[in-house]
């Protein structure tokens, strides 16, 4: 029974996070007033990716790279449960709490910086320095303010973060969720702090050496990874879901806000992301960390 | 300035081609010391560039250095001739830095050689290996036509100037049978 | 070889002699697909390159066709010729093409690929791009608007998802042919030097 939970978690993660994804660049077009693409644009162009047949190949230590960050993703999200009473859907969310997904959410990145390392295309490798630095930045005011919010509920299990909310967390505690949600922008590549992939300075960074289905399956990845993050984020902040009408409106709040924020801001160089992550969010989180161990529950 | 560059240099072929801009002729082995000259006593400072110019006829090239004062109010043309044949002139690049990449582009398109230039590589062109292109010897059609080929036109390409004479002509006759009738109609309706 | 103005003849007319094809579905599904995914190198030689901006942005949005940029050639499906080609850049182009992974298409732009343009009689620039590389389609002018540059995207796409266009196939299968024209204007050496040895040319930086 757990293998089918597993699947459906997965099919509902690959087509909503393309879905999202297709939303994410019609929406940006529009706030460059262009018409954009379909919403099915990012599902297209994966599809096709998977139809390309490559040219050569650089070895499979280079190939292990994109498969290490599918698996990351995927486990991410099989210990994430998507509701927060039933008990479908919850996947893997009974044998991990959320020190295991925070752990595996690194898995990614370090895969990918091993496979592009090997592949020794210069603007990868840069592109790869330049995600690690700012992993490093964005999850300092991250980790503080998850354990923040784990110190006031009490548990390191996310249903029982979800469900322990009266006043959802964002409005009960909201400078953690402030700067929690400025390494979310970050986390979901979003300008201002979309360093690692950008195509004037690093011609797409990490993604630069791949193409046929190891690109399809690294956008198929981070469709799903991007919907994984959604959902924690929704279960640590916005007080979970019932069902999925409350699920899908959430996640689609908040990925609205950060496609909001990416649309109108220019792009940080690199230092200055790291400096404006260490410095203005990591504060406001050891505040509101004081402010709820001081005066929470 | 003129009378001291006259004396010294032997030349009387000096000229003020505008307000701000002078040039003088002079032999191949005193320029580097006029440029010194200039350089030192009347702050030409910069080397804006080298040119070259192909005299066939004449079997030279002329080879012209364009200094500029440091209040970029004057401008100097020195002027000299070297043969066609091997041609080279002493390298400028140790007063003027910049002198290297004007020489490189020279050595180019010329092929004039600068001994003293370390780096006399090409600048655009790419492993080339027939005459330099500027020089006025080299065939740029026939070039072309050894070397690349041409689309030969569609089926029913026609000679545009004949075709034109040929709508040219129609078009009078036609205008001439319009009149021709009218003038009949109006005869007609004269007699009439 | 496909005159340039006998392929576009063929696209208008396509409709009055379409036969049955006989794809499987698989191919039917992918080609569907490839058509309504295109992306496009970043990349511009000639003066055409600067129609290319107005194509992609706000102005004329080729997005909702489909068709974006790309940033490296691994990723392309596409690439631009747009405009007349020295030596050099053909150097680079063969070099990026060859890089770029199966199916590939090449759209040229502008008179200069087509026979040469106005630089008909220059010593270093090549007259007909398909001598070198398989064209799949040429957009007239000299320089073709943003909106007939989208007009050949489109009749590229048509041809696309008809399955009609194998011309990487063509460039495998007449390899010889090819190269022998690529070395007959750029030597042996076809490929640029693979290393930065401009960044370390003169000293380096
Ligand atoms: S066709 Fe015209 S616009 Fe295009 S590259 Fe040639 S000269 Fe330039």
């Amino acid at each position: 029974m757990i293998i089918l939970d597993l699947a459906l978690m997965l099919i509902t993660a690959y087509f909503v996070g393309f879905i999202y994804y297709g939303l994410y660049r019609n929406i940006t077009a529009r706030f460059q007033r262009r018409i954009g693409p379909t919403i099915f644009q990012s599902f297209y162009d994966s599809i096709k990716f998977f139809g390309k047949k490559e040219a050569i190949s650089h070895g499979w230590m280079f190939y292990l790279g994109p498969i290490i960050m599918a698996t990351g993703a995927i486990m991410t999200l099989f210990f994430i449960p998507f509701f927060y009473q039933s008990e479908s859907f919850s996947g893997l969310s009974g044998y991990g709490n959320l020190f295991l997904v925070l752990y595996l959410m690194l898995l990614g990145p370090l895969g990918n910086a091993m496979g592009v390392g090997v592949g020794g295309n210069p603007f990868g490798v840069m592109g790869v320095t330049r995600g690690l630095t700012r992993l490093f930045a964005l999850e300092l005011p991250f980790y503080i303010a998850v354990v923040a919010i784990m110190s006031i509920s009490q548990s390191a299990d996310i249903a029982t973060i979800a469900g322990s909310q009266t006043t959802i967390n964002a409005f009960a505690h909201p400078l953690l969720f402030i700067a929690a949600l400025f390494s979310f922008v970050a986390m979901m590549g979003q300008s201002p702090f979309d360093v690692v992939g950008a195509p004037v300075e690093v011609y797409s960074g990490p993604a630069s050496e791949f193409s046929g289905k190891f690109l399809s399956l690294l956008m198929s990845q981070s469709a799903i990874f991007s919907f994984a993050k959604l959902v924690l984020m929704v279960n640590l902040f916005l007080g979970g879901a019932d069902g999925f009408f409350e699920l899908l409106w959430k996640t689609f709040v908040l990925f609205l806000f950060v496609i909001a924020f990416g649309a109108i801001y220019g792009r940080f160089k690199t230092p200055q992301s790291v400096d404006f992550l260490i410095k203005v969010p990591t504060v406001i989180a050891i505040v509101g960390l004081i402010f709820a161990t001081a005066w929470g529950n | 300035m003129f009378a001291t560059i006259k004396n010294r240099f032997a030349t009387t072929d000096i000229e003020v081609k505008r307000e701000d801009l002078y040039k003088v002729v002079v032999q191949r082995d005193a320029i580097f010391e006029l440029i010194f000259m200039l350089r030192e006593q009347y702050d030409y400072q910069t080397l804006n560039a080298i040119t070259c110019c192909d005299w066939i006829e004449e079997e030279h090239f002329a080879i012209t250095y364009i200094l500029t004062t440091s209040d970029r109010k004057q401008s100097f043309m020195v002027q000299t001739m070297i043969g066609r044949e091997d041609a080279q002139i002493d390298s400028l690049t140790h007063t003027f830095e910049q002198a290297e990449i004007m020489e490189r582009d020279l050595h180019e398109m010329y092929g004039i050689d600068f001994p003293g230039n370390q780096n006399l590589v090409e600048l655009s062109l790419e492993n080339w290996v027939h005459t330099p292109p500027l020089r006025r010897e080299f065939d740029t059609l026939e070039f072309v036509n050894n070397n690349l080929s041409f689309r030969e036109g569609r089926d029913g390409n026609m000679d545009v100037k004949k075709e034109m004479k040929r709508l040219r002509a129609l078009k009078k006759a036609q205008k001439a049978a319009a009149k021709k009738a009218k003038e009949e109609a109006s005869e007609v309706s004269d007699g009439n | 070889m496909d005159e340039g103005f006998l392929k576009e003849q063929q696209v208008m007319e396509s409709d009055l002699n379409s036969e049955t094809s006989h794809k499987s579905s698989v191919d039917f599904l992918m080609d569907w697909f490839r058509r309504r995914s295109i992306f496009v190198l970043a990349y511009g030689t000639g003066c055409g390159a600067i129609e290319m901006p107005p194509t992609f942005t706000s102005r004329y949005d080729a997005e909702r066709l489909g068709i974006r940029g790309a940033a490296t050639p691994r990723q392309a499906d596409v690439i631009i010729v747009s405009g007349y080609c020295s030596y050099k850049t053909l150097r680079r182009i063969i070099r990026t093409y060859e890089q770029m992974a199966n199916p590939k298409y090449i759209l040229a732009l502008g008179s200069c690929t087509v026979n040469g343009g106005m630089y008909w009689d220059s010593y270093n620039t090549i007259k007909r791009l398909e001598d070198y590389l398989p064209v799949d389609m040429y957009v007239n002018g000299c320089m073709p608007r943003p909106e007939s540059i989208l007009e050949g995207f489109m009749a590229l796409q048509k041809e696309i998802g008809d399955g009609k266009i194998s011309s990487w196939q063509k460039y495998e299968d007449n390899y010889a042919f090819y190269r022998k024209n690529q070395e007959a204007v750029l030597g042996q050496t076809v490929a640029p030097a693979y290393d930065a040895d401009w960044y370390l040319y003169d000293g380096g930086l």
